[in-house]
């Protein structure tokens, strides 16, 4: 299976890879199907095999030290220039607001943490305002409802971005679920320390997810789709959870 | 009031099963939600209202000494006396000194979060006097013997059914399940409290320092009571309250209700300077204002000095997920939701406070809706590492934390985990969730599915396709 | 004293010695001048505060306002000692009831009548639709404060657009009291469910007059 498609190559944008730990491990098809899209509206994707985990969880723990360190390898695993994409607002918003702040106290490590930053970009979002994408050529099918992860829209501030791009697809019936920008109750370490908390939250996601009747939910974020999609696989409810990216790719190419 | 925010874990699995609570928490909270977005939405001028509000508070931050020392100026100009706290042991003394002094047998209070803070209202019944809490929601609350469990709202988690009891055991009330009748009550009981009191206790939600005023906002009318007709007004109130000019203030007006209860301004806004004036028919002869550091002046020191610019208005409460699911007194003290959750351990330690700031899913929700933008989230994640540096974190957590830390420094390391995971992980349960996990994974898999992981990582997956397109 | 000293030394420390009066300019305050009539606009707000609005001239409205009167079951009407128009327009009302008349006095000594207390007003404010009353000039405030019903006599020319208009002529001699009244008293303390008259006066009437 051909794995570059319909790839311009005079209009060639140099993108490396920051797939995110959690794809890796749990849902590699969704960076593939990154990988994907970007290459169909005209970028060259490095995956630069290096790169283990921007730190979030530690980050957001409280563990500093050990977050530092996982920094530090990102920051050596990406190259000097091009854009950074990754099919996570929430691994977006830790380089780029969370990096400021562990390397506060170093001011070289900072002015580096702080020009990757600003080459780093969730996946929608580079499509959107980079690409210029108003259609992404997707053959995906099916009545699709979008679940705001909070760090891609109260950290990035993309709320519009994901939204454009489903509704053009032609196969997409996109419909908007009430409290579309509430918590989904994963908070990454919350999760474990306030499972019946982080559950209830949870419910009522599911709760207005189920009110729209779609057959999909979708996100930016792989923790929450991960979340939801526990809750879901546990009691059984009519929903799937599909990550962005993979509806963006569409059926075709998917392994 | 008693601190008891280290039991956290088990008042909020408590919180989350009481289903009366549940009812009274989906039920307010969504209501002050809505209205407050409604409000917002109906006010053109709030973001430069929430800007300029942000940066008159920041100001006096950074002058608060100025500010205050004018504050107590102009307000003793005009026939206050001004007190300082140090700590709640010092102001308690000073409440019932004051009380002693002025020969006051009976008090009554409209709300203070202040005054729980310093347990008010314990130090005045020792000292021999009785007090009364006015404000409704404070007076069901004092008669069922429960802290307040929302900072605009007291008695957010009960019922008619739980009020009117109260009533029935407490006044002599008939029972009825009519609100207004329950108001009525509690209005006519409290009317004549109101008119024999020696003192009034109020807090403050503004000081104006060009002014020497204290400013209350209120719906229900007893602020005004308290500080109208007794012979004395004591208003408690924290140092960080103060604004510097009248001027300022209609631009905290237009905050502060629409934040709160999503009104364009509350039923009564009163601002109150010194003493009755010869020739006025009422007032208070004698007005004490007891300023409150308790804390204050250590946080305006360090990293977390803008939780300082807090107006109390309750917006991040009823924002915030996590407040939403178990209510106020879960968090164990005076201030609940985001705010408490920062604050409380600021004032009381963070060893006394430590699942606090854990108690949150850094959504966001609460720095959006902060009239005076403060930055929240920021905060609880500074309050996690410094539970790191302090020594509060559990060895177990360290240990994993550094565990997973040096297997992500090695990618072949991280590959080599991911490869065998995927292998074990499909044996076991082909593909599906995994439905039992060992701590720390118990949690999550008690309601939900946990992921397998994948038969191959990503990063194999690629590593593959690039050998095949060469 | 000495608590009071060693606050401003623990305040000084960060802040570098005495500050200083605020540095640059802050951002633009917000814009709220309502455009077109204010009084028309306070009309509009004061009744979405929960207030009633009757306009003058006021033999004209005395029908209205009696039946308002009646239909709360008020049965005495009081009015400040030095309030010339408050004390007009209530004399006028008492046939409307009939009402009898009672003193500031005898209501804060706990009369058992429901009263409707009258008080010309210091200002009105369009913005939030609030009747602006002091204790400046020696007048009573029972007539917001105690009174079931609280009838507030609203000279037109006072109506202000925004709150600073009502509080700038004020600050240069404060008096103990500036009360701004915006609508009956109200809780929702309760099952957050708002009930209308708690302490203070649970019916709210403002008369514009010329």
């Amino acid at each position: 299976m051909p794995y570059t498609t319909g790839m311009d190559p005079e209009r060639s944008v140099p993108v490396s890879l920051f797939f995110t730990c959690l794809a890796d491990a749990f849902s590699p098809g969704v960076c593939s199907a990154t990988v994907e899209v970007l290459e169909r509206f005209g970028a060259t994707v490095r995956v630069p095999l290096s790169q283990t985990c921007c730190g979030q969880p530690a980050f957001n723990s409280g563990n500093r030290k050990e977050a530092r360190a996982m920094a530090r390898k990102f920051l050596r695993s990406f190259p000097d220039d091009g854009h950074i994409v990754t099919p996570s607002g929430s691994c977006a918003a830790m380089v780029k607001h969370g990096y400021p702040v562990l390397f506060r106290d170093e001011p070289r490590t900072l002015a580096r943490a702080r020009a990757v930053g600003e080459r780093i970009y969730e996946l929608s979002q580079f499509l959107v305002d980079i690409l210029g994408v108003t259609d992404p050529r997707s053959d995906f099918a099916g009545k699709v409802t979008y679940h705001d992860s909070c760090h891609l829209r109260r950290g990035l501030g993309v709320i519009e971005a994901p939204r454009k791009l489903l509704r053009a697809i032609p196969g997409v019936e996109f419909v908007e679920m009430e409290e579309s920008d509430r918590c989904c109750g994963f908070g990454g370490v919350f999760s474990l320390k306030y499972p019946q908390i982080s559950c209830k939250m949870t419910e009522r996601k599911v709760e207005r997810i189920l009110a729209t009747g779609a057959s999909y939910v979708t996100s930016g974020d792989l923790g929450c789709l991960l979340n939801i999609g526990g809750l879901i696989s546990r009691v059984g409810y009519p929903v799937k959870t599909i990550h962005l990216a993979e509806i963006l790719a569409g059926k075709t190419g998917k392994n | 009031m008693e601190l008891n925010a280290n039991a956290f874990a088990r008042n909020a699995r408590k919180a989350l099963s009481d289903k009366t609570l549940q009812e009274a928490l989906g039920r307010t909270t969504g209501r002050f939600e809505a209205h407050r977005a409604a409000a917002v939405a109906g006010f053109p001028g709030f973001e430069a209202a929430r800007e300029r509000a942000s940066a008159v508070k920041i100001d006096v931050l950074d002058h608060l000494g100025t500010y205050l020392g004018r504050f107590i100026e102009e307000a003793e100009k005009r026939g206050a006396v001004v007190h300082v706290a140090r700590d709640a042991v010092q102001a308690r003394e000073i409440a019932a000194r004051i009380a002693r002094d002025e020969g006051v047998t009976l008090a009554v209070k409209s709300k203070s979060m202040a005054s729980e803070e310093i347990s008010f209202n314990e130090a005045l019944e020792a000292a021999g006097v009785t007090v009364v809490e006015s404000d409704l929601g404070e007076f069901i609350i004092q008669l069922a013997g429960e802290p307040p469990s929302h900072i605009i709202a007291p008695a957010v988690h009960k019922t008619r059914e739980e009020v009117s009891l109260l009533f029935e055991r407490h006044l002599g009330e008939p029972r009825t399940d009519s609100i207004p009748e329950l108001v009525g009550m509690a209005r006519k009981h409290l009317r004549a409290k109101f008119l024999s009191a020696g003192m009034g206790v109020s807090g403050g939600n503004f000081l104006v320092a060009d002014t020497g005023s204290v400013v209350l906002v209120t719906n229900e009318g007893n602020g005004r009571m308290g500080t109208v007709l007794p012979r004395v007004h004591l208003a408690v109130v924290g140092i960080e309250k103060v604004i510097p000019r009248m001027a300022d203030l209609p631009t905290f007006l237009r905050l502060l209700p629409r934040s709160a209860s999503g009104q364009t301004i509350s039923s009564y806004v009163s601002i109150l300077t010194g003493t009755k004036r010869a020739g006025d028919p009422e007032g208070p002869e004698r007005m004490h204002i007891l300023l409150l550091d308790c804390g204050r002046s250590a946080i305006l020191e360090g990293k977390y000095r803008e939780i300082l610019k807090c107006i109390r208005c309750g917006a991040c409460l009823n924002a915030c997920p996590v407040y939403q699911s178990v209510g106020g007194h879960a968090y164990g003290w005076v201030y609940s939701g985001p705010i408490g959750a920062v604050l409380t351990p600021l004032l009381v330690g963070l060893p006394e406070a430590s699942p606090l700031p854990d108690a949150s899913t850094l959504c966001g929700a609460c720095a959006q809706v902060c009239p005076v933008k403060i930055p929240l989230p920021d905060f609880l994640l500074e309050l996690r590492s410094d539970a790191r540096d302090q020594g509060l974190k559990t060895p177990g957590e360290i240990a994993g934390m550094k565990g997973y830390a040096g297997v992500m420094k090695r990618a072949g390391l991280l590959e080599a985990i991911e490869r065998i995971a995927g292998v074990l992980g499909q044996f076991f349960t082909k593909g599906k969730g995994i439905a039992g996990l060992p701590y720390p994974f118990s949690g999550w898999t008690e309601r939900r599915d946990f992921p397998a992981p994948a038969a191959q990582p990503f990063r194999k997956q690629w590593k593959i396709r690039r050998g095949v397109r060469g | 004293m000495n608590e009071r000293e060693s606050l401003f030394r623990r305040l000084s420390a960060p802040s570098g010695g005495h500050g200083a009066e605020a540095a640059g300019p802050l951002p633009e305050g917000a814009p709220t001048a309502a455009p077109g009539d204010v009084v028309a606009r306070f009309a509009e707000t004061f009744t979405a505060a929960g207030g009633f609005l009757l306009r003058g001239p006021a033999e004209a409205a005395l029908s209205d306002l009696g039946e308002m009167l009646r239909a709360e079951g008020v049965t005495s009407l009081f009015f400040p000692d030095d309030d010339p128009v408050g004390r007009e327009v209530a004399e006028a009302l008492v046939p409307f009831g009939p009402f009898t008349l009672t003193t500031a006095a005898q209501v804060r000594g706990g009369s058992a009548e429901v009263t409707a207390g009258f008080r010309t007003a210091e200002a009105g404010i369009a913005e939030t639709g609030t009747i602006v009353e002091t204790s400046a000039g020696g007048k009573t405030l029972l007539p917001g404060l105690l009174a079931d019903v609280h009838v507030s006599i609203v000279p037109i020319s006072r109506v202000v657009a925004r709150m600073e208009e009502a509080l700038s002529p004020l600050a240069s001699d404060m008096p103990r009291n500036i009360s701004f009244l915006s609508g009956p008293s109200k809780t929702a303390d309760i099952e957050q469910t708002l009930t209308v008259g708690a302490h203070g006066p649970k019916k709210a009437i403002a008369l514009l007059l010329a």
